[in-house]
């Protein structure tokens, strides 16, 4: 299920991204603060669930658009959609990030897999701030590829397609990616037993 | 699944950028503006757009201007002529440099 598409940029009231980036092109301001206001908080909340900085988030977006709007003049109607395109800037620019850390990120920790009911039960009880506390640091335990396709598919909404196009990967090498992500995801949450509430059951 | 349930909850709720972050970004944006194109851009009030054609077309447009201003405004210019001149006759001199009455009628 493509969950981006029920939230696309390209809004039934509002003019599509790409006539925006035109209209920009061609000297109007408010065409580009519509877009700002489309795709900043978007690009912020990939950035900051992939980066896990807010501060590193806000440099990716703001360098972004900033690529946007220099490509404006030149942009080429109908080859691309225009968030597709900064996404792929952004990913691009977290993937530099990601690799000039010379702290490691953490790791997994090494359990057998628990029982799928004991987790479903504890995330049950857990208050949503709790909740997006434990994704955000299991998904910091993943490597960084995988944590990009899986936010961008589970959390972006993105589909498969869309997101090979933003990694500059193959449809497989999403699904493959995904995949992996998950599993590691669930090992993760798994050997946090004591955070999640679980640990004496 | 456990973890299909916290992507669910996670999904809608995420990070966001500040305010102030946000109106960095239009700051950006209107920092790098195209300027319009030529033909939408507002016309400059009053007569600058003359001042901006004479010194575009030089003596051709000065002679160009005369005649127009003779045709539209015939009177004021046959008075100043007049009152410059003496006769009617200058009127052409004037406006039409270096052209011989004479060869007006031929």
């Amino acid at each position: 299920m493509d969950r981006h598409a029920s939230r696309t940029a390209d809004d039934a009231d509002g003019a599509p991204d790409e006539a925006l980036l035109v209209a920009y092109a061609n000297g109007d301001a408010a065409a580009g603060r519509v877009l700002v206001a489309r795709l900043g908080p978007r690009l912020f909340r990939y950035a900051a669930r992939v980066l896990g900085d807010p501060a590193e988030a806000e440099d990716v977006v703001q360098e972004s658009l900033l690529r946007l709007w220099k490509t404006a003049p030149a942009w080429r109607q109908g080859e691309a959609r225009v968030s597709t395109w900064a996404y792929r800037v952004a990913a691009n620019l977290v993937t530099d990030r990601l690799r000039r850390r010379t702290t490691r990120a953490e790791t997994a920790l090494d359990h057998a897999a628990e029982p799928e009911a004991d987790l479903l039960s504890a995330v049950e009880r857990m208050t949503e701030a709790a909740r997006a506390e434990a994704l955000r640091r299991a998904l910091a335990a993943l490597p960084e590829r995988q944590r990009q396709a899986v936010v961008l598919r589970h959390l972006e909404g993105f589909a498969n397609p869309e997101i090979a196009r933003i990694m500059d990967i193959g449809v497989e090498a999403v699904e493959s990616l995904t995949a992996r992500g998950k599993r590691a995801l669930t090992a993760a949450l798994a050997g946090r037993k004591e955070e999640l509430g679980y640990a004496n059951e | 699944m456990a973890l299909e349930r916290l992507f669910d909850a996670c999904e809608a709720v995420g990070p966001a950028p500040s305010e102030d972050f946000l109106a960095r970004l239009v700051a950006d944006a209107e920092a790098l503006l195209p300027p319009p194109p030529l033909r939408d851009r507002p016309r400059e009030p009053g007569f600058g757009w003359l001042a901006r054609f004479f010194a575009a077309s030089g003596l051709s447009g000065a002679a160009a201007l005369g005649v127009w201003l003779g045709f539209v405004m015939p009177d004021v210019v046959g008075t100043m002529a007049t009152d410059l001149a003496g006769d009617d006759s200058a009127l052409l001199t004037t406006f039409l440099p270096g052209a011989d009455l004479a060869a007006l009628d031929q």
